[in-house]
């Protein structure tokens, strides 16, 4: 049986007032190294109307990039959907192997916009960079503010103490570096001993953080506007710091020498701090800044584990550590203030 | 660069040649070759200067360390090998030289910026 007819054997399922159901157009979306990604086009009949929708499905890859919960995933999703963060409407969340192989969840697709960077250094989108990066720490400090508890992602996310948070992610991180790295790693471990030698201030409340907030991580349309905010997979409790960092990673300057390749580091800084109504300690945002080199690089060496042990073959697990890794290092130097 | 661009390179031959065939849904084909293209293009970029660059490094890793070892083997897989050897020597020599000696420490840190030179790609965001 198609994989399409067994996206509409599954939907049925979920929609027992709907008739004639249909999957159609059904294509991978490139990228997706750590789920699966597909759009297609759902259709069916209810109360005698003909209806259809544009959805999305990410379902698990046989090895990924990333380890992750789905649900943690979807929850994060539907917490913050038709808030001050743009989110797609999440749908049905399946954990079961069985209706497809492997647990998926399915969502709206947000239609008409554009999340590939490179488009960002093409007409009609450069005018837009400036009002495209106050919207983007805008929202990330929206996300910084939000209330976890009232979210109600605190009873799937793992609590953490404001103290334990640089440690329980660099402690995350280095093991995957550990137990996946294919060769010495003498820039990234020299961070490391930095970081555990001079840790961070704790945060003054426990945020929800993304874990992936970046440009090409949003879709964003000419006018510098954001309609959605995407990949939600590694987000997590922890403090909001962390997903400044990693927004002003150099390897996410796209060669620009700017914050995602759009606007000055204090710029964006300033944005945040607005937005959030919170202070970005700058002994504290540059601890989090190469924890984010670490936590880069770790994904970049898992991505290339993934593939030499055969887990995942695809072309999109080789690209990562081969255009990243060395930058990574360049950018972990660089922030060490040795480049 | 790991995966190794050899192992990479003959699995990308079955890639296309499986995507040669007609009943690949086009957005599958057009997304696997696309990676392939900028995949073959980054392995064509280090595919001349990569043993040269390997050698160079090896050997000042070696007069860093003060290390001394055979060096009759330069097939890349061999040298990649004894650049991995050597690079984790250099991280026990930087952990000592972090706690005892500046001069050494700073021989490392000069070393490590050339080694990321010496691996810089065009387009490398950093």
């Amino acid at each position: 049986m198609s994989l399409e007819a067994r996206i509409a054997d599954y939907i049925a399922t979920k929609m027992p007032e709907a008739s004639d159901i249909a999957v159609d157009r059904l294509a991978r979306i490139s990228g997706g190294a750590s789920r699966e990604t597909y759009r297609f086009s759902l259709s069916w009949r209810e109360r005698g109307a003909a209806k259809s929708r544009a959805l999305i499905l990410r379902r698990d890859p046989p090895a990924s990039l990333i380890d992750t919960e789905r649900r943690i995933e979807f929850e994060a999703y539907r917490a913050f959907y038709r808030s001050a963060v743009p989110v797609p409407e999440m749908l049905w969340l399946e954990e079961s192997s069985a209706p497809l192989d492997y647990p998926f969840f399915i969502a709206a697709e947000i239609e008409g916009f554009q999340a590939a960077p490179a488009l960002l250094w093409t007409e009609p989108y450069v005018p837009s960079h400036g009002k495209l990066a106050e919207r983007k720490w805008t929202i990330l400090g929206e996300i910084a503010k939000a209330d976890p508890v009232a979210l109600g992602l605190t009873t799937v996310m793992s609590e953490v103490a404001p103290d334990a948070c640089w440690s329980r992610e660099l402690g995350y991180w280095e093991q995957v570096l550990d137990e996946d790295q294919t060769e010495p790693l003498p820039i990234i471990r020299a961070a490391i001993r930095w970081l555990r030698a001079n840790p961070p201030p704790p945060p003054k409340s426990i945020a929800v953080v993304h874990g992936d907030y970046r440009t090409g991580n949003f879709l964003f349309d000419t006018a510098g506007e954001i309609h959605g905010v995407l990949d939600w997979e590694m987000a997590h409790l922890g403090d909001p710091l962390e997903d400044l960092g990693w927004s002003l990673n150099p390897v996410w300057s796209f060669g620009r020498n700017l914050a995602g390749g759009l606007v000055s580091n204090a710029l964006a800084v300033s944005v945040w701090e607005r937005s959030s109504g919170l202070k970005a300690d700058p002994g504290a945002l540059h601890w989090w800044t190469l924890f984010n080199c670490v936590k880069g690089q770790a994904i970049w060496v898992s991505s290339a584990k993934a593939w030499i042990d055969g887990g995942n073959r695809e072309p999109i697990m080789v690209y990562p550590p081969w255009a990243l890794q060395n930058a990574q290092d360049r950018a972990a130097l660089k922030v060490m203030g040795r480049l | 660069m790991k995966p190794n661009v050899s192992d990479v390179l003959l699995e990308l031959s079955g890639l296309v040649a499986r995507n040669a065939a007609p009943d690949i849904p086009p957005a599958d084909r057009a997304g696997a070759l696309g990676l392939t293209s900028a995949l073959l293009a980054m392995a064509s970029r280090t595919w001349d200067d990569a043993a040269h660059q390997l050698v160079i490094e090896n050997r000042a890793l070696r007069k860093l360390l003060h290390v001394e070892s055979d060096e009759s083997d330069f097939r890349i897989s061999a040298l990649m090998a004894e650049n991995a050897r050597l690079r984790a020597r250099l991280i026990d020599c930087h952990i000592e030289a972090e706690a005892s000696d500046p001069g050494l420490e700073a021989a490392i840190w000069a070393e490590l910026v050339a080694s990321t030179e010496r691996r810089l790609s065009p387009g490398s965001p950093v």
